[in-house]
């Protein structure tokens, strides 16, 4: 850290470490509802639907609050300047966390927009684009007066901007279904698969600099191919979405062969990360750090990329569409993407903005919260698949009625709660250890020729 | 490889993929009002619209297959179970489900918004939309009339379904009426023993239903229709 201004990311990160455990918690009770019978009193006031509105927004929330955090990290190195307000920084961080908290509430009593995902009421969207716009003019403003542009602060920047714009299309009420899940899309897989894919890129080349001291030319060059590769099949590959929703048919066309395509950039990130360690000029330290970076490009790389290849094609997605088949990819993509994206960065910052002697830090309990956590997690998801892929054949092959074909499913639903636990336990065990984290007593010599900046 | 040709390589992915996306939106939007039959958005289907998002049904059922996973896709509901059957799961979910291991929660839905939703999914079960889900396609309930008409001549019970006129309320294949489930999701779900117990009294196991009791019918031939309904479950997908 070099910048007193970097300061305000961590309350950011503290709070979205907080909403992560508390959106797993609402993850398991989700899980459990579906191979135990809730008894309809708990059923008519605290239902699914709730939780599940819980659970996701809870996800996006820290997510966000996590990539706005790293961006105030890393904006100022970048530019090589203060922040230009950072007082205004912590004005939106609790103008966030309140539309969250009043959401939440909300939600338990009923008020809702109603559509997945979006369900934040209408009037609490206002205080969400304030609370963005306040973001983007004080990351905006920093960059202009710095006048230092480098193609990761231009990713990050138009990833944020992007993912800005976007939430407007999900903002109206359409009278049309179909033209609601179109625009609804737009909001939704334009963000994973564009914007969050623009932040994601830029923030794991900001740490590659910074760790592995590789040229920064080297790095931008490779992060634009990237990021050409990203939006190209995941501009169009939206399409992939639009296979069920009366839209026109040749979206069966684009969709496939645009979505088939959208493994590519994520391999290429894997393959660069790969090579960039290779390279490097530095000792790969700390150790930990590198496990939740490069666990991510590998996680990133099976769930968004492989789990998400697999049910693309129409002939597939026909019978797959709207199937636990989705909840499993849903749930590692989001995962291997971007809660580990995040914690990577969590990792690389937290170090340096408690001022550590050298980077170093105790690390025994995080590395058995990575592995915990990711093979819980990895086990999560294929339970999940297993249960999708049964409700496919035995929905939407066989023909037979829904509750029908979910009674064989309660038994793998069980198998992801299990597994549910060790997602949960490995995730305490993160945010203890990040909340908590202590410089290494002993600086080893390679540790010292690790000092970054 | 070049940095002129990796920036090459982003500006030309990037609005070559935008063009595309945006000229097909401009289309989409062309030919949405034809595929979704937008002439019969009246002001009721968008209340229902509107009270499918207050009461959040779409975060327990998908409809397009978007949503939450843990109810029944929506997109068919109307052509799969009716009018009436719509109605009493939403208006007395505690009863209606009783028995099933999944609760749907008693919302206390006003009648007016009962029938908007109701409005609201007839007219989505009508849109062009590749003929997903699958288990709702068209191509299956033609299939099923063919098995009727195939076995009329030699069974009782599909003769006993012409002659108690069951097709005024319940749907089967393309034809009958929308009041109440369609025979085929009946066949899927229950037991002939059930079905035949449920002829006898209906309201013994839906208090309030409209459909009447066949006490009259001997047993034996509650038995042969009940035997003929359950075997209407398509069990595997017909070539069509």
């Amino acid at each position: 850290m070099r910048y007193e201004s970097q300061r305000v990311a961590y309350p950011y990160f503290v709070v979205a470490l907080l909403l992560f455990g508390l959106q797993l918690v609402l993850g398991l009770w989700l899980a459990f509802n579906y191979f135990f019978t809730v008894p309809q009193a708990i059923v008519d006031v605290f239902p699914f639907a709730t939780a599940r509105a819980m659970h996701t927004n809870l996800l996006v929330l820290w997510l966000l609050l996590g990539f706005m955090g790293a961006t105030f990290y890393a904006i100022p190195e970048e530019t090589g300047s203060e922040l230009a307000w950072p007082r205004l920084a912590i004005v939106q961080l609790v103008i966030l966390v309140a539309v969250g908290v009043v959401a939440l509430v909300g939600f338990l009593f009923g008020w809702t927009q109603g559509r997945p995902l979006l369900e934040i009421p209408r009037p609490l969207d206002l205080f969400v684009v304030a609370g963005v716009l306040m973001f983007l003019a004080n990351v905006g403003v920093t960059i202009m007066r710095a006048r230092r542009f480098t193609a990761t602060q231009g990713s990050l920047l138009a990833g944020l901007v992007f993912l800005a714009v976007l939430y407007l299309f999900g903002i109206p009420f359409y009278r049309n279904l179909a033209v609601d899940w179109y625009y609804w899309w737009w909001v939704i897989h334009l963000w994973v698969e564009g914007a969050w894919e623009l932040v994601t890129a830029a923030l794991v080349a900001f740490m590659v600099i910074q760790l592995t001291g590789v040229e920064r030319r080297v790095v931008e060059r490779w992060l634009y191919v990237e990021l050409g590769l990203f939006l190209f099949t995941g501009i169009a590959g939206t399409g992939h979405h639009y296979y069920w929703v009366a839209a026109p048919k040749y979206w069966l066309w684009v969709g496939g062969v645009f979505s088939s395509l959208e493994p590519l950039p994520i391999a290429l990130m894997l393959l660069d990360t790969w090579r960039h360690m290779r390279e490097a000029r530095r000792p790969l330290r700390p150790r930990l750090t590198w496990v939740f970076l490069f666990g991510m490009a590998v996680l990133h790389f099976i769930g968004a990329g492989a789990f998400g290849m697999a049910h693309t094609l129409p002939q597939i997605n026909y019978y797959t569409h709207g199937s636990q088949v989705t909840v499993s990819h849903g749930h590692l993509a989001f995962y291997g993407a971007y809660a580990l994206v995040n914690l990577s960065f969590f990792y690389f910052a937290i170090p340096r903005l408690k001022r550590f002697p050298s980077d170093e830090y105790r690390s025994t309990l995080g590395h058995w919260a990575f592995w915990v956590m990711s093979l819980s997690l990895l086990g999560m998801s294929l339970a999940f698949g297993v249960a999708g892929v049964l409700q496919s054949y035995l929905e939407r092959v066989q023909g037979q009625p829904y509750m029908v074909a979910q009674q064989p499913i309660r038994f793998w639903m069980f198998v992801a709660f299990v597994h549910g636990i060790g997602v949960l336990a490995g995730a305490v065990m993160v945010i203890a250890h990040l909340l908590t984290l202590r410089p290494e007593p002993r600086v080893e010599p390679a540790a010292e020729g690790a000092r970054a900046t | 490889m070049s940095d002129r040709m990796a920036k090459l390589i982003f500006w030309v992915g990037t609005l070559s993929s935008l063009a595309l996306f945006l000229a097909l939106t401009f289309d989409t939007h062309r030919n949405f009002d034809a595929l979704t039959h937008a002439d019969r958005i009246d002001e009721r289907v968008v209340a229902g619209k509107r009270a499918f998002e207050r009461h959040n049904c779409n975060d327990c059922h998908t409809i397009l297959g978007f949503g939450g996973y843990y109810a029944p896709d929506l997109t068919r509901v109307y052509t799969r179970v009716g009018d009436e059957t719509i109605r009493s799961r939403i208006e007395r979910p505690e009863v209606v489900l009783a028995a099933s291991y999944r609760k749907m929660p008693q919302q206390h839905v006003p009648p007016a918004e009962i029938v908007a939703m109701i409005a609201f999914f007839r007219w989505t079960s009508e849109i062009e939309n590749g003929d997903w889900p699958p288990h709702d396609s068209e191509v299956r309930w033609k299939s099923s009339t063919r098995r009727l008409l195939a076995g009329a001549v030699m069974s009782p019970g599909a003769a006993l379904v012409n002659q108690e006129n069951c097709l005024a309320c319940h749907a089967l294949g393309d034809a009958g009426e929308r009041t109440g489930p369609r025979l085929e999701y009946i066949g899927a779900r229950r037991s002939p023993q059930y079905v035949a117990e449920y002829l006898a009294d209906p309201q013994r196991f839906t208090p309030g239903t409209s459909m009447p009791g066949y006490g009259q019918l001997p047993e034996p031939q509650r038995r042969a229709l009940a035997e003929f309904v359950a075997t209407l479950a398509s069990s595997r997908r017909e070539t069509p």
